[in-house]
Parts: C-alpha cells; sequence; structure tokens
C-alpha cells in the first residue's frame, strides 16, 4: 500500500494539472506534487533501510535497495525539473513560444512520464516492467516533438520508432524467460514475478536465458542509450524542451539500465555471471569509444551533452560488468551522480538557449558575463562530469576503474587502460568546447540577468548535491549501495 | 480427444503458414492499401490461432485476450490506417531501398536462417510447436525487414506491428500466451503507440509534404 502511494501522486498532479489553464497556478502544483513524491520517496527510503524489501498489493510491487535507488534519483530530478520548468515555461510563454493552453498538456505529459517512471523501478512483473518501459517512449513522444517544428518532429519520430523497435526485440527475451520459468514453478500465474524467478533462477534453460539476456540487453539497451543502438538519443535529448532533456539523459537511461541489471542478475544466477559481464563490458566500452569523436567535434551544445550521456551509461555498464565490490559500487554510485550532474547542465544549457536563442556553440560567447550564475555552475558542472577530482563523478569514476585495476583480470585491466586513454580524450572535447562558450566576449549585444528564480533554485538545489557526494556519502546512501551490491552479487 | 488435438494442431499449422504467406506478400506489394489488407487478414489468423489454443488448452484468459485482439488487431488498427491513407491522400505506390524481387529472395534467407536457429532452442512436447517458433521469429524478423528496406512513414508503422504479431505468436506457441495482466498491458501499449504514430504521419506530411523518411534529414552531425 505504501508503494501505491509513491505512484498515485504524479497521477493526481498530472490529472490536476490537465484542467489547469493559469500557468502561474499549474506550476505551483507541479512543484508541490513532485516535491511531496520526493518526501514520500526519503520515507520509503528508511522502510527498506529496516526491511530490506518490500512486495506488496499481492506480489504486485516489489522494492528493494535497487529500486529505491532508482526511484530516489527520479524523484530528486523530478522536483528539480518541475522546478525549473516553472521559470523556463514562464519565460517560453512571455517570448509567445508556445500557449497556456499547450503548457497543460506539458505538465500532464511530465508527470505521467515520471509515474511511468516510478512504475518500472517498483513493479514486480517482469511482463509489466516491460510495459511501463513502453510506456515511458509514449508519454514523452509528444515532449520530444513539443515544438512541433520539422527538426522536433523528426526527433519525435525517429524515437518512437527506435524506440519501439528495440523494445519489441526485447520482448522477446521475455517471452523465453517466461517459457522457461513455466515449467520451473508451480504457479504459473506468478512466472514472470521477479521475487519468485529469483529464487529458481538456477533450473532455467541455460541456453535460452543467455538467449534472453542478449534480446533484453539489445531491447532495453536501445532506451538506455547503449551503442550501437544509440542513434535516436542525441536527437530526442537535444530536441526536447531543456527541462524534459534533463529528466532523459539523468533518469530515463537510468530507469532502462535498472532493467538491464534485474536481468542481469537472473542470468548471472543461471549461467554464472561471466557471460552477462562480458556483454555488458563490451556494449559499456563501445558507448564510450563511439562518443569521443562525436564529443570533439561537436557544434550543438545540447548535443554535445547528449553524447556525453551515451558515454556515462557505457560507463555504468562497464562498471556493473567489472563485477567487483568497488566496481559495482562506483557504478552505482555513478548513475546517482551522473544523473544530478548531467540534470544540471542541461538546466544551464536551458538558460543559455532562452538567452541566446542558438543551440550553436560557436554563437555562444561570454556566459560567465551575461549570465554570471549560470556562468559559474556550468563551470562546476563541467569539471563534475568530465570527472575532475574533487567532484562526484571523480569519486565514482574512481571507484570503477580502482575495482577494474584490482581485480586482476588481463582482460578487465586492458578494458579499464582503454577507458582511462577514453575519459581523457572526452575530457579534452568538453573542456575544448565548453571553454570558449564560458569565457570570451559575448559577440551580440545581450542583456545580463539570470532567467528566472525559479531555475536559479532548481540549479543550486541539483548543485547541492554534487558538492555533496563529492566530499561525503552519506550514511543512508552507502547503506542502500552495500545492499544493492549484495543483490546484484545474489546473496541476499 | 487426441483426435480432437491432432486436428487443432493441423488447424494451427496451416494458419501459420498463412500468416507466413501474408507477411511475403507485404513485403513484395507496394500498394498500401493492400498492406493493410493484408495485415488485417494476418490478423485475423493469429485471432484464429489463439481462439483454437484457448479451446484445446482450456485456460480461459485466452479467450479474454482473443477478444481483444479480434477487436484491436482486425478492426481498430487497420480502420485507423486506412483512415490516415484516405486522410492524407496518398496516391502513388511506396519506394523500396531494393528493388521488390530481390527483397523476396532476401526474404527467402530471413525465413531460412529463423528456421535453422531455432531448431534446437526449445525441445517441446508438443510437435506442432515445432514449427510455430520458426514462423513467430520469421515473421518478426520479416517485419524488422520490411521497416529497413521501406523508407514511407506508414510501411514502418506495418513493418512495427508485423514484428510485434510475430511476437505475440511466439508467446502463444512457447507457453499459450504471457499471462493476462501483460497481454493487456501490450494490447494497451500497441494502440497507444499506433495512434501517436498516426498522429506523426499526419503532422510530417504537413510540414515536409512527404512521407519519405528519407527526407528526415535536419539532424545531422
Amino acid at each position: 500500500m505504501i508503494i501505491l502511494f509513491l505512484l498515485i501522486i504524479p497521477v493526481v498532479t498530472a490529472s490536476i494539472c490537465v484542467f489547469i489553464k493559469k500557468h502561474h497556478v499549474s506550476k505551483y502544483i507541479s512543484i508541490a506534487g513532485s516535491f511531496i513524491a520526493l518526501i514520500y520517496n526519503i520515507y520509503l527510503n528508511y522502510n527498506i533501510y529496516t526491511y530490506h524489501s518490500i512486495l506488496g498489493f499481492n506480489n504486485f510491487f516489489y522494492v528493494d535497495a535497487l529500486s529505491i535507488l532508482t526511484t530516489q534519483i527520479v524523484t530528486i530530478v523530478a522536483f528539480a525539473a518541475a522546478l525549473y520548468s516553472a521559470g523556463y515555461m514562464e519565460a517560453e510563454l512571455h517570448d509567445g513560444v508556445i500557449s497556456e493552453k499547450k503548457l497543460q498538456w506539458y505538465y500532464f505529459l511530465f508527470h505521467m512520464f515520471i509515474f511511468t517512471m516510478l512504475l518500472v523501478c517498483v513493479i514486480n512483473n517482469l511482463g509489466v516492467m516491460w510495459v511501463a518501459i513502453e510506456g515511458t517512449t509514449l508519454a514523452t513522444t509528444f515532449l520530444v516533438g513539443f515544438y512541433n517544428k520539422k527538426q522536433h518532429q523528426e526527433a519525435a519520430w525517429k524515437y518512437i520508432i527506435l524506440c519501439s523497435v528495440g523494445i519489441t526485440l526485447a520482448l522477446f527475451g521475455i517471452i523465453l524467460t517466461y517459457h522457461s520459468a513455466k515449467g520451473v514453478l508451480e504457479e504459473v500465474g506468478y512466472a514472470l514475478n521477479w521475487s519468485d524467478l529469483r529464487a529458481v533462477a538456477d533450473k532455467f534453460e541455460p541456453h535460452l536465458m543467455k538467449l534472453a539476456f542478449l534480446f533484453v540487453l539489445v531491447g532495453y539497451g536501445t532506451k538506455a542509450g547503449l551503442a550501437p543502438m544509440h542513434t535516436w538519443l542525441p536527437d530526442a535529448h537535444s530536441q526536447a524542451p531543456s527541462p524534459i532533456s534533463a529528466l532523459f539523459s539523468g533518469v530515463l537511461i537510468n530507469c532502462s539500465m535498472y532493467g538491464i541489471i534485474r536481468y542481469h542478475i537472473l542470468t548471472s544466477k543461471c549461467v554464472g555471471s561471466e557471460y552477462s559481464c562480458t556483454l555488458l563490458m563490451i556494449f559499456g566500452l563501445v558507448s564510450v569509444i563511439v562518443s569521443i569523436p562525436f564529443i570533439l567535434i561537436q557544434k550543438d551544445y545540447k548535443r554535445l551533452l547528449a553524447f556525453s550521456s551515451v558515454e556515462h551509461i557505457g560507463f555504468v555498464a562497464l562498471g556493473i560488468g567489472f563485477g567487483g565490490m568497488y566496481s559495482v559500487y562506483g557504478a552505482v554510485l555513478h548513475t546517482f551522480n551522473h544523473a544530478v550532474a548531467k540534470a544540471l547542465l542541461f538546466f544551464c544549457a536551458g538558460n543559455i538557449f532562452l538567452k541566446y536563442k542558438t543551440t550553436e556553440m560557436e554563437n555562444v560567447k561570454g556566459i560567465i558575463k551575461t549570465l554570471p550564475v549560470t556562468g559559474t555552475i556550468l563551470a562546476i558542472g563541467v569539471l563534475a562530469i568530465t570527472g575532475t577530482p574533487p567532484f562526484n563523478i571523480f569519486v565514482s569514476e574512481f571507484l570503477v576503474l580502482a575495482g577494474g585495476f584490482a581485480s586482476g583480470n588481463p582482460f578487465i585491466i586492458t578494458f579499464s587502460s582503454v577507458l582511462i586513454v577514453c575519459i581523457t580524450l572526452i575530457f579534452i572535447g568538453f573542456i575544448y568546447n565548453m571553454y570558449r562558450m564560458i569565457f570570451g566576449t559575448p559577440t551580440m549585444d545581450i542583456p545580463k540577468g539570470e532567467t528566472s528564480k525559479f531555475t536559479t533554485a532548481a540549479m543550486l538545489f541539483l548543485l547541492f548535491f554534487v558538492m555533496i557526494i563529492s566530499f561525503y556519502v552519506p550514511p543512508l546512501l552507502r547503506e542502500v549501495l552495500r545492499d544493492i551490491y549484495d543483490i546484484i552479487r545474489n546473496v541476499q | 480427444m487426441t483426435q480432437q488435438i491432432i486436428v487443432n494442431s493441423r488447424a494451427i499449422d496451416i494458419l501459420a503458414v498463412l500468416m507466413l504467406i501474408t507477411t511475403i506478400i507485404l513485403i513484395g506489394t507496394s500498394r498500401l492499401k493492400t498492406c493493410i489488407w493484408v495485415y488485417a487478414f494476418r490478423s485475423f489468423a493469429l485471432t484464429l490461432v489463439s481462439g483454437l489454443i484457448a479451446s484445446f488448452s482450456g485456460i480461459h484468459h485466452i479467450y479474454i485476450t482473443t477478444a481483444i485482439s479480434l477487436a484491436l488487431k482486425v478492426i481498430v488498427i487497420p480502420g485507423f490506417l486506412f483512415h490516415i491513407v484516405r486522410k492524407i491522400n496518398i496516391k502513388k505506390g511506396q519506394e523500396s531501398l531494393i528493388n521488390y524481387t530481390f527483397s523476396l529472395l532476401l526474404a527467402c534467407g530471413i525465413i531460412l536462417i529463423a528456421f535453422y536457429s531455432t531448431q534446437n532452442v526449445i525441445q517441446f512436447e508438443n510437435t506442432f510447436m515445432r514449427h510455430c517458433l520458426p514462423i513467430a521469429l520469421s515473421i518478426t524478423l520479416l517485419g524488422f525487414f520490411v521497416m529497413i528496406i521501406r523508407k514511407q512513414a506508414i510501411a514502418q508503422i506495418l513493418g512495427l506491428i508485423t514484428m510485434e504479431d510475430g511476437m505475440f505468436f511466439a508467446a502463444l506457441s512457447t507457453s499459450y500466451g504471457m499471462p493476462l495482466i501483460v497481454e493487456l498491458g501490450l494490447f494497451f501499449d500497441i494502440m497507444v503507440s499506433v495512434i501517436i504514430m498516426g498522429i506523426y504521419v499526419y503532422r510530417i506530411k504537413e510540414s515536409f509534404n512527404t512521407l519519405d523518411t528519407d527526407f528526415l534529414k535536419e539532424l545531422k552531425e
């Protein structure tokens, strides 16, 4: 019951927002709704801390440390994005880019998107999880095409077609799992419930599970943005309105990764961890490598951030694939760090876009002069996302790599070495591009001043998380991470 | 009773082959309306398979999914696609990346691969299922193939729902369908996604004045 309440909050918020015409009312409702969800999620965290896992609603919901961390990321970024939307959409409304009627739909889809993402994380049945992941695509297609110009329509079309195809392939994996589970479990009705599957996963047919994992990895990997299935991602992430881009890059890819990790655990139990770990490592490394040239030659700053998401999701896949204590701990911490840092950067990008009205990097100069607060936060964010010490991403990347080198496996050590070269190149690309944007003199005559209080508040809220993880991992988070490691290792 | 099962499995075999043939027709035809008719026909065959499986397995919830499948896949989705085709008034046939003869040849190759690769994957108790999984996989892969070779937006939608048909058939033939709640979710997702894609087909036609997705070239590095 306590889990159901978490899902009801965004649905109620969405259905209120769709009926309210005035933006100055609906923005507060949207902020309040996402704030309640955030607080409620922290409360759930303590529950998990005590009971480790909660089964609810006739085994329909299953929540453990892995789900609670993902929902926590969703609610944190969602609250920040709601706060940011209030300021961003106010400015868009003021400029006459969108109408108030469209904003009703914007807030409705925004909260439905949050709802589907939370559903992915708390559901027990793997089939319904598939439905929820497809649901995230459906809820966001109109948000990608929100401004409805040619390029937005193109991005939305690519997004829905590629993600639907990918996810259809994942369905085949689920069908195969169901088939092999039916032979093992007596109660067939529960044959797709993760909590039941996990107990008997070692009795499944190994070659079926291998095939199933491959299909699920490709299918959910499309949604997560793993290369080479990532081609929709830069388009969709760059064409969506900035608050939505933040949610896409920050949390949507984590939700798909969550689905992959669930399957990784099942497959490891059935055929040993080597098979799925190797696949995750290969896809992860390919994603990191593929993103390098696009980051180096990029002309559009929102696409730059989008390709950086491909890199970071690859990094998470690699960390999970390495499989040691430090690597898995670091990889899961990395999902959190990347979510807050990338959302922060997309918020900066939104402010820059509102000011300069372009996404071309060469036309944007001297942000630090025109937007002093955004410029400073952007500089910190760029240092954080590239893994510069002492910021949060450095901590998690260091843990993953340390785990990789400590593993003693020559294969993993080679991967780690290549990875170090890759992140150095990405660091160069990022700093080179961003330095010219942040400093330098503005080419056009642009008035000085921040967008609005809401956007600044949203950025400071996320900056708080970036800074806190940089120096100190709170004990509750540490407990959750340790729990997740146990879940992934299958000891609990 | 055994007689009954043999008759049923014969019928399912025949329907499965019919589904495969209709998918091949989808690849060999350029007229959109014919393609939609073909899709509706294949969905009807799929519904019959699901009805037959419901009757001889005695699992009641398959009747429910059969009814929904009949309503959605045979009537609503083809009707909606016809509505779009009429509304945006497409006259000329669709272009294919590869010419039709050669794509039929490739389709044969895909079917061979599907049969070869599923031969030893699953050991079945019932013999008839052994023919069904390769056919289901062939239909899925052929749907994928259609999406690759056809650049026209509606043809891509048809390819996608063909893939989904293949998946439904795979689920039916390997494990008598998925649990009811999953099936309901699947139907809901398919319906909503086809509607959203339909809306985008309309918008793309409005702003690009073509449905050829090759013209979608605004976003590039």
